[in-house]
């Protein structure tokens, strides 16, 4: 059964001009999936988010969350729904304690019982090894530990549907897996349907079931990250060692046969072919002509690779 | 070669500084209007304010001559009428500012409820304030006071309050709209406090001012409750006060809740930066 149901759903931002920042999204989640929105800033995934949590209104489309019409059943929806923002790790009562602000969001704002709510905050704590900092007044946290209070503030009310909008963006690498290891946890304990939206790829291949890739405002895939990195893995990567790549360099490998993109992250040279095999030897060719000695490997394409290859459109655009 | 920047820079960040608080002061012209009228009303309220202190004037308009007892009453109403100017806009600016008005927006019920609830706290936290107030003004009427008048004086208060609530959320949503309201606020403020007769009986006020000040949620309140435990006269039968109290409670109730409906709309459609 579908809980989050998207059909050609768009949204104009209007100013001076039109801004479409979504356009014919069509999109189904099944109940209890856990679904990651993928893309650029400034693709639509927060836009896409709003709408379904009804904090925006969809200029056209319609879109259901737990059967529920988002533009007839607001309220409906409010009461299945948990939300953490994007850049939220600021939104909560700085001058009481993390305990007493999870208290007062579960009871007051979605009527949690006391009793209840104060068994769940220990709980979701301790799962994310928070138990010690409950007491702690929220404003003496790290950007990084409020960041997580405010994802347990989604969870804490059991959510049927449950919107992360960039929940580990400023947690450190041994909280965010914890953070999202328990997530996954809690969501299949509780039969949670969570939608995040991210940018973290390690993320993505850690807890998401299937993900959609939005770029300006399109959807461009939806299927699981081994299917991601299939469709974008059509191509094969010789990676080249090197954080000096001339221009000439990088004209001519583009030259070299099979060879589709040339992009460059961190200190490597990835350079995207139909039959890295086969094009080898002529990169080295390259290489060698212009005298450049670095090494070179034929490398598995990553999640991050399947990222930057829908970013650039798929296609051979010479471009970093 | 002189050292041009230690001999401009001073200079520079001054201009430039005036130039920034210029363009934020005009950029929002409803405020920046209204902190130039207010200068002008203050200077005419203070002509107002000396009349009150002809204490026959004062015997002959409202029937006591006891000016302290009036003002400390009509001052005690000043907590709640901070709460509707700034309370309730100030909660929801600051969870525009932390983000957290996007999680709250996203919970189960009606964003009037909350902004009401929240300013309903606030009211109930600002009457610490009145209670001290109200009691130096019952010790000061103790000659007068009765338990009946009491009662009466303190139900006049809680519909008076309530609609002065109503009012809170009304400037909630001005704030969210308008963004920069302090001119605007400085502006209200002034107006309950010279036209709801807190410190000047309404009634030797012109008659056009008269009219505003009947607008205003705390002026029968605060007049009814002077009435039932001063012994004052009242501007009108307290009857027909009572009923415009009532009348006023639901329709600030009812603008109150257009206003919340159509600025939620907006958001909707634009996204919460548009408020």
């Amino acid at each position: 059964m579908e809980e989050i149901v998207c059909d050609r759903i768009f949204k104009d931002y209007k100013g001076k001009t039109i801004v479409r920042a979504l356009d014919n999204i069509d999109l189904k989640v099944s109940r209890g999936e856990f679904f990651g929105l993928l893309g650029p800033n400034g693709a639509g995934k927060t836009t896409l988010v709003r709408i379904l949590v009804t904090l925006l209104k969809a200029s056209g489309g319609c879109a259901w969350v737990g059967g529920y019409d988002v533009n007839k059943d607001e309220k409906k929806i409010r009461e299945i729904i948990g939300y953490a923002g994007q850049d939220s790790e600021r939104s909560a009562y700085f001058r009481l304690s993390v305990r007493e602000n999870l208290l007062y969001f579960a009871h007051a704002l979605r009527g949690v019982p006391k009793k209840i709510a104060k068994d769940r905050i220990e709980y979701i704590a301790s799962g994310i090894g928070f138990e010690n900092k409950l007491d702690r007044h929220f404003v003496s946290l790290s950007g990084g530990e409020k960041q997580a209070v405010i994802v347990m503030r989604a969870i804490l009310h059991n959510p049927e549907v449950c919107f992360l909008d960039e929940p580990s963006k400023s947690l450190d690498p041994i909280t965010a897996r914890r953070v999202r290891r328990f997530l996954k946890d809690y969501a299949r304990e509780n039969g949670i349907t969570i939608c995040l939206t991210t940018h973290n790829m390690l993320e993505v291949e850690e807890v998401c079931d299937r993900i959609a890739f939005i770029n300006h405002g399109k959807l461009i895939f939806v299927g699981t990250p081994p299917e991601f990195k299939r469709r974008a893995s059509i191509r094969e990567i010789i990676e080249i060692s090197t954080n000096k790549l001339e221009s000439e360099l990088k004209l001519k490998l583009l030259k070299a046969h099979g060879v589709i993109n040339v992009t460059y992250q961190g200190n490597i040279t990835k350079l995207y072919c139909e039959d890295a095999f086969n094009t080898l030897p002529e990169v080295l060719n390259v290489m060698r002509e212009i005298g450049l000695k670095a090494p070179v490997r034929i490398a598995e394409p990553s999640l991050e690779d399947a990222f930057v290859f829908f970013v650039n459109g798929g296609e051979s655009n010479g471009e970093y | 070669m002189e050292n041009i920047e230690s001999i401009t820079s001073p200079l520079r960040i001054f201009y430039m500084a005036v130039w920034r608080n210029l363009l934020t002061l005009t950029r929002y012209k409803v405020n920046f209007l209204l902190s130039v009228v207010t200068s002008v009303l203050w200077a005419a309220g203070m002509l107002l304010f000396s009349l009150a202190f002809d204490s026959s004037m004062l015997g002959r308009t409202v029937g006591t001559t006891n000016y302290v007892a009036f003002i400390i009453f009509g001052i005690s109403f000043q907590s709640w009428q901070g709460t509707a100017l700034w309370g309730a806009s100030g909660m929801l600016q600051g969870e525009l500012s932390t983000g957290q008005i996007d999680y709250t927006f996203t919970c189960p019920f009606s964003r009037y409820q909350y902004i009401i609830s929240n300013i309903a706290a606030l009211a109930i936290q600002d009457s610490l304030f009145f209670i001290p107030m109200f009691s130096v003004g019952l010790w000061l009427t103790s000659a007068t006071l009765t338990i009946h008048g009491l009662l009466l004086g303190l139900a006049s208060i809680v519909i008076s309050v309530a609609a002065l609530v109503q009012f809170g959320v009304i400037f909630a949503a001005l704030t969210l709209r308008y963004r920069q309201v302090t001119a605007v606020f400085s502006f209200f403020n002034f107006i309950i406090q010279m036209l709801s007769g807190m410190f000047i009986p309404l009634q030797i006020l012109p008659v056009p001012l008269q009219i505003i000040g009947f607008s205003i949620p705390v002026t029968f309140g605060m007049d009814l409750l002077r009435h039932y435990v001063m012994g004052t006269f009242t501007i009108f039968n307290p009857m027909y006060e009572w009923i415009a109290l009532i009348v006023q409670l639901a329709i600030f109730s009812l603008v109150a809740k257009l206003v919340v409906s159509y600025l939620e709309g907006k958001a909707k459609e634009e996204g919460l930066h548009y408020i």
